[in-house]
């Protein structure tokens, strides 16, 4: 089909091919180091484990393709967990706890995209300010203590641990379904072709026209509410609000976006990559615990893999 | 929406009944350990502990370390599950946050032991008592204090009010204390985060603001070592200080220990010890045998001229003496649990 | 373009809000004056003694820091480098019995890991911020490969503590040395050629190139410089804690980092002083101080930098609006 002839000449141009097969040796070298690795249930499961990241991941990079970085993700993860559980206890209601979530999510995206789009201040400055602050406002609301599920909706639990015919697990459904989507729109939406026009160049998207700071704080809303989404998969898997949760997750999900070749710079990516660089990284990371490397090796392995991915890339363009 | 969610959660169990249950009377062969944090000494002796007494009894130990994140070490669980390990340990990084795992490994009929802290819903747990260790040093302390004058001890608590265990330890330590002086006063109640350079900050702003002090208490060894340090970096005497240290997690106390400095008791926890516990109890578990929901690891307070009944030591590395540390007194209960704060 | 409020002539408070520092100044004396009326025991002689010394590991890396931010280019990595380089500072004089190789040893790391940072962003093209997490993350695991505990002063060496908890003169060591490393690079930057060149590099690195300097030759030598100062910070960490300890340092960058913007160093290369990073690391170690002994929730410590941080570029962004409107 032509269709799918054009499907592949755009990922060959945007160097997915790299990804696809750097996914398939780590797959493969794993597969013949320990026996429980090419497993359904293994291959599964890791599918599940990766959601989390992927969400987040897709919201930092929609939010860098606008030219911005959102580095307040990980503890938004940790902070929309309170009003999901807090309600979902007081009220029984699952769909009242997402509400809620979500509210906060908002909020969260609100802020940091009113700071930086309107009142121009840096966003790794503000982002680093509210990590800062929304970790620190965690600590203080909950006292530095996990928040139990005490609703025990069967509903919510399956959320995080069930899985669609008994093999995938819903967390991959839900994460796969949404990501599609955001490429979907990304592609073939009009806002979609915004972002990357004013990531590109924010003067040149103002001459056209965009409304520039509309678009970029945007980016922040979508960034918060992926990583609103991952939380609900999280809190569900935790059975609770975990204050901690959450911790590092910037640094996890800009070194797969970065992986999967979106550039810093705003203005160039494609999720799709990102989705690869996520899945290479959670499969490493899986791999390395499946023949019993010590956690010093796969930070050592993950901080080469990331530097390796990111020098070529960049070496590449300066060959061109 | 009824429906679906309904569906969804048979599904869900579903999964759990189909997998195969694991019962047999013979030993385990495989036993994988989830440790929280596995780039602390503490749990590195714990782990050691574990091998040796793995390697007794011919079984194969599995390490995976979650580095304090939550959702790596529910992952890590869902890999050991789908590896077929036969018996599950784990330290929670957080004891909420792995109720839906303790659930699917019900559900998976893998028999899972906890460590450190309890789970709502576990089977049985291998811990020391948090409250009995830091009495047993109060009172340890109380009595090395009263040949030196009347005066009611002050105390700077290097704390972790972050976790129960810690909060359990100091108070612990002040009842103890309060046994020999009732009128020992806790002057400075600090978060310390449990690692030495953030206890020496802010064990150094405390002293700054009242440094008439007659014991540090420390929750672990690094927070001690660093109220130590900042002691010293105020420049104040050391003549008339006593610092109690907490869990023998490391090299470090032993260090301190022969200076024959301020630094004279140890609230000894003995982490090799609970991971000779936890295989065994790992072992009665996979047997079916019925455990006790704590089976209790010993802890004593331990002076510097006792340390050598517990360790040798040669300047780069710790050795137990099992025969001394297995001589000690297994208490059925603790004083206090986490449920009564 | 300039406004016509120039005609008039500006009060004292705008002259001080619009100085360079005078802002942060302002915002010193108000912490300092407030935190002295509301608790006794703050403008006590050894509580200042104290605040001088938390502060003086976080000014020592800051310098260079400010340097490095001035090329436009970032280190995420050093609050991992100072924990490695602790430990290499303890089993070098644990190996040597000298404390001078000791010292020697984890400068030269630092100094080593700046360069590799170095060479990964100038030769290998990679965007500093990631480079040096990926850096971050390879020495976070690698410290564990070279020491799985901490490293204890075997010898006991009783003079090896005395470097973090020594007196000269009434001060303490660690300030003294803090002191040093802050007036040099103060100098060098403000009143010598070269530190003018690193501001032209950073403001514009084109025009840098066409009058033959190399922009790449800069960014090396603040690297480098960075990382040499985390093994200084480094030597006194472990003389602090009389070991080296693979734990430290966590969060220790974000500290850092935060200081040296709070200072009005620019994210985008080109602007900023060593006065105002010291200013800005007094700051933030007051405000650290005065949660403590006002016994305020500790976690208020993660919230309050945070908070500040974001109003110092806001007011940053109005005074540049000011300027420019």
């Amino acid at each position: 089909m032509p269709q799918s002839n054009k499907a592949l000449r755009i990922v060959a141009a945007n160097g997915e091919v790299a990804l696809i097969v750097t996914l398939a040796v780590v797959i493969a070298v794993f597969s013949g180091l320990s026996e429980y690795f090419f497993t359904l249930r293994n291959l599964t499961n890791v599918l599940g484990q990766a959601s989390i990241i992927l969400l987040i991941a897709t919201g930092v990079a929609v939010a860098l393709i606008g030219g911005e970085v959102d580095l307040s993700v990980g503890s938004t993860v940790a902070a929309v967990a309170i009003p999901l559980i807090g309600i979902m206890n007081a009220t029984g209601s699952l769909t009242l706890g997402i509400a809620g979530a979500l509210a906060l999510g908002l909020l969260i995206g609100a802020v940091n995209g009113y700071l930086s789009a309107y009142m121009r201040i840096n966003s790794l400055i503000v982002t680093l300010g509210t990590l800062f602050l929304i970790r620190g406002g965690v600590y203080l609301y909950t006292g530095k203590r996990a928040t139990a599920d005490t609703a025990y909706l069967d509903s919510f639990f399956a959320i995080g641990n069930g899985r669609l015919f008994g093999i995938l697990p819903y967390p991959a459904v839900i994460a796969g379904v949404v990501v599609i989507a955001v490429i979907w729109a990304m592609r073939h939406l009009r806002f979609g072709r915004r972002i990357y026009a004013a990531g590109g160049s924010a003067e040149v998207a103002r001459l056209a026209g965009f409304d520039v700071a509309r678009i970029k704080f945007a980016c922040f809303i979508i960034s918060a509410l992926m990583a609103t989404l991952a939380s609900i998969l999280l809190a569900s898997r935790l059975g609770a609000a975990v204050h901690t949760a959450g911790d590092g997750y910037e640094f996890q999900a800009i070194a797969a976006v970065v992986l999967g070749g979106v550039s810093l710079a705003g203005g160039v990516g494609n999720i799709l990559g990102v989705v690869l660089g996520v899945l290479i990284l959670a499969f490493v990371s899986n791999g390395l615990g499946m023949i019993n490397a010590p956690t010093e090796w796969q930070l050592v392995i993950t901080g080469l893999v990331i530097i390796a991915a990111v020098a070529l890339d960049s070496l590449k363009k300066r060959w061109r | 929406m009824k429906a679906t969610t309904r569906r969804i959660s048979a599904l869900a169990i579903a999964v759990g009944v189909t997998a195969s249950g694991a019962w047999a009377q013979e030993t385990p062969k495989r036993i994988g350990y989830i440790v929280n944090y596995a780039t602390h000494e503490w749990y590195q002796n714990v782990i050691k502990g574990m091998e040796a007494r793995a390697d007794e009894l011919g079984i194969e130990v599995e390490v995976i370390d979650a580095n304090l994140d939550i959702a790596k070490q529910v992952a890590a669980a869902e890999d050991f599950m789908a590896r077929q390990i036969d018996v599950l340990v784990m330290t929670p990084v957080n004891e909420q946050g792995v109720v839906p795992i303790v659930r699917r490994a019900k559900a998976d009929g893998v028999p899972l032991v906890i460590e450190g802290n309890p789970v709502p819903g576990m089977q049985t747990m291998v811990a020391i008592c948090d409250y009995d260790t830091g009495y047993s040093a109060g009172v340890v302390a109380g009595e090395m204090l009263k040949g030196e004058g009347d005066d009611a001890p002050r105390v700077m608590n290097v704390g972790l009010p972050l976790l129960s265990a810690t909060i359990l330890r100091s108070q612990g330590f002040m009842d103890g204390i309060q046994t020999i002086y009732p009128e020992a006063e806790m002057v400075h109640d600090l978060d310390g985060g449990g690692n030495p350079d953030r206890a020496q900050e802010v064990s150094s702003a405390a002293l700054a603001a009242d440094s008439d002090i007659d014991v540090i208490y420390g929750i672990n060894d690094s927070s001690a070592l660093g109220g130590l340090q900042a002691w010293r970096a105020a420049g104040l005497p050391e003549d008339d200080l006593l610092v109690v240290g907490t869990g023998s997690e490391g090299l470090a106390f032993l260090n301190e220990m022969q200076t024959e400095g301020p630094f004279k008791i140890e609230a000894a926890m003995f982490p090799e010890k609970i991971g000779y516990t936890l295989v065994d109890t790992a072992v009665s578990l996979f047997q079916g045998e019925d455990l006790p929901e704590h089976v209790v690891s010993p802890t004593t307070a331990v002076t510097f001229d006792e340390v050598g009944q517990f360790y040798s030591y040669d300047g780069t590395s710790r050795q137990i003496q099992w025969d001394g540390i297995n001589a000690l007194p297994v208490p059925e209960a603790c004083m206090k649990y986490a449920s009564d704060l | 373009m300039a406004s016509t409020e120039t005609h008039d002539t500006p009060g004292l408070f705008r002259r001080v809000m619009e100085s360079e520092h005078g802002f942060l100044a302002l915002v010193l004396i108000v912490l300092v004056v407030g935190l002295g009326l509301a608790t006794d025991r703050f403008l006590t002689g050894s509580n200042a003694v104290a605040i001088l010394h938390q502060s003086s590991l976080v000014l020592i890396v800051a310098v260079g820091m400010t340097l490095l931010l001035i090329t436009a280019e970032v280190d995420i990595s050093v609050g991992a480098s100072l924990a490695f380089a602790s430990c290499i500072v303890m089993a070098t004089i644990n190996a040597t019995g000298s404390i001078a190789l000791g010292a020697l040893a984890g400068v030269a790391f630092g100094a080593g890991i700046g360069l590799i940072n170095a060479l990964v962003t100038t030769v290998l093209r990679v965007n500093s911020l990631i480079g040096t997490i990926a850096m971050m993350m390879m020495l976070n695991g690698g410290v564990y490969l070279f020491t799985r505990e901490a490293v204890q002063n075997h010898h006991q060496l009783p003079l090896f503590p005395k470097i973090a908890t020594g007196f000269i003169a009434g001060i303490p060591v660690p300030v003294l040395i803090a002191a040093v490393v802050a007036a040099v690079g103060w100098i060098a930057l403000s009143r010598t050629r070269i530190g003018r060149l690193f501001l032209a590099t950073g403001a514009n690195p084109r025009a840098t190139r066409l009058s033959g300097y190399s922009p790449e030759r800069f960014k090396t030598v603040a690297f480098v410089v960075t990382g040499a100062l985390v093994g200084l910070a480094a030597v006194v960490l472990a003389s602090l804690l009389n070991a080296g300890q693979p734990t430290a340092g966590q969060g220790f960058e974000l500290t850092v980092i935060a200081a040296v913007l709070l200072g009005g160093t620019s994210l985008m290369g080109g602007r900023g002083t060593v006065l105002g990073t010291i200013l800005a690391v007094l700051i933030l170690k007051v405000i650290d101080n005065g949660i403590i002994l006002l016994r305020w929730n500790q976690d208020l410590q993660i919230i309050v930098p945070g908070i500040v941080l974001i109003l110092a570029l806001y007011m940053d962004q109005r005074k540049r609006g000011h300027h420019a409107g």
